[in-house]
């Protein structure tokens, strides 16, 4: 045994039990905590959604309250063929959607960006947009998550006057109150530019290929 | 015991503060008081700074500072008589990491928005200097008992400081108290200061210096 301890080997034998050891405990905790952590990550989905959507919820309310609201007030209608998601919000009662929630992503300047435009049932005009997922330059991009930039796409349209979709996030001066232009960020013109560009390619994914049909 | 003498370092390295030999009670004060390890050893400052902008953030750290410096020190003492001298960081880190990953484990699961609040601070546990310090300064040279009450007394230190930050922070940076708003205050306008970083600093650094005034002269002060 003593000489085993003084050998080359007797570290390297060590450093991998050792390693088995705790990566069999994590095993183990990640096992137990993680229908939990997906129970929770869920509820912040819908949260988000329900935000986007302005469904009324408690502001303190737990991953079962949220839950509860969600499938309540909200119609997930996923289409596969074209790959697109639409969350519609129908108020208990109601026959017909409120409003509607699509999901668009697409490549960032440094990662993916996730989010959610809703729009009103005109299907034209915007409610709100929120990122699910963003890793934008911290100050930079990364403003596209702020409350000012996103406040900004509240009541825009998606269509311009000859009713082709196109939101536009302007570079420089803008022509103040055009329905389908927001301020870009200064600083951020990459990533304000791929986010235009996913935008309106979630947006005729969903509307252009269903009126073509 | 035999196998103390496979220990790397002797007792001697303590330098006769006469933390070792199983003195509990001398150890706890050096943790918490007098060897505190944010306001002596200034250690530990960066999730000091960043987690404390709300006294229940502040807790939560400080609760999970004294889980992870308990278990490593536990652990690392148990192994410090086979632990090769060469790899003892890997195994201390290893150790650690573990401790610090079923913490963030169990947050995530049960308590979600203190997950989310103290987003990458909690994994960031695992390089926290306090947590390292005393498993290569403590536990690789002591029995397991005195070991877990060192661990204990740093991570008290390191809890109550923290929570001090917390309290004058919340007060002055929201005007309320573990999310609590008190009907005296509602006169006062929250400093937005205190709730960024430079209120960190501010309040840190009278911290210690009321700290300093409590303590009183030291030895080391009279040295020119």
């Amino acid at each position: 045994m003593k000489g085993f301890r003084d050998s080359t080997a007797y570290p390297v034998v060590y450093s991998a039990c050792l390693g088995l050891v705790c990566a069999l405990l994590l095993t183990v905790v990640g096992g137990f905590t993680r229908p939990y952590r997906e129970a929770n990550a869920k509820a912040e989905e819908m949260r988000r959604v329900l935000e986007v959507l302005e469904v009324p919820f408690p502001a303190d309310a737990s991953a079962a309250k949220l839950v509860e609201v969600f499938k309540a007030n909200v119609r997930v209608e996923k289409d596969e063929a074209r790959g697109t998601t639409r969350y519609a919000y129908v108020p208990s009662g109601a026959r017909t959607p409120e409003a509607v929630a699509l999901a668009f992503s697409g490549q960032g300047l440094w990662g993916p960006i996730d989010g959610l435009i809703a729009l009103e049932a005109d299907d034209d005009t915007v409610r709100g947009i929120a990122f699910t997922h963003q890793e934008e330059t911290p100050g930079l991009g990364g403003e596209i998550a702020s409350e000012w930039f996103r406040n900004q796409f509240r009541g825009k349209k998606i269509r311009d006057a000859s009713g082709k979709i196109g939101i536009r996030i302007a570079r420089g001066r803008t022509a103040k109150g055009a329905p389908t232009e927001v301020d870009g960020i200064t600083g951020a013109t990459l990533t304000c530019g791929k986010l235009e560009f996913m935008l309106n390619r979630a947006l005729r994914r969903v509307f252009d290929s269903s009126r073509s049909n | 015991m035999a196998a103390d003498t496979a220990s790397p370092i002797g007792c001697a390295s303590c330098g006769g503060t006469g933390a070792c030999g199983g003195k509990g009670i001398q150890t706890l004060r050096e943790g918490v008081w007098t060897n505190n390890p944010i306001s002596i050893q200034v250690l530990g400052i960066c999730s000091a700074l960043a987690v404390t902008n709300r006294l229940a953030n502040a807790l939560v750290m400080g609760g999970a500072l004294i889980f992870v410096t308990v278990g490593s020190n536990l652990f690392v003492s148990l192994l410090r008589n086979v632990t090769p001298r060469r790899v003892r960081m890997i195994a201390e880190v290893a150790v650690i990491a573990t401790f610090v990953i079923v913490f963030d484990q169990f947050l995530k699961a049960f308590y979600w928005d203190m997950s989310k609040q103290l987003g990458p601070y909690v994994g960031l546990i695992i390089t926290n200097c306090i947590v390292m310090g005393r498993a290569e300064a403590f536990a690789l040279q002591n029995p397991p008992l005195v070991s877990i009450v060192d661990g204990f007394a740093n991570g008290l230190g390191y809890a109550i400081v923290l929570a001090l930050i917390g309290v004058v922070r919340e007060l002055l940076g929201a005007g309320t108290l573990l999310g609590y708003s008190f009907g005296a205050l509602s006169w006062y306008t929250p400093n937005q200061v205190m709730v960024l970083a430079p209120g960190a600093f501010f309040t840190l650094g009278f911290l210690i210096a009321l700290y300093n005034v409590l303590r009183g002269p030291q030895p080391e002060d009279a040295k020119p």
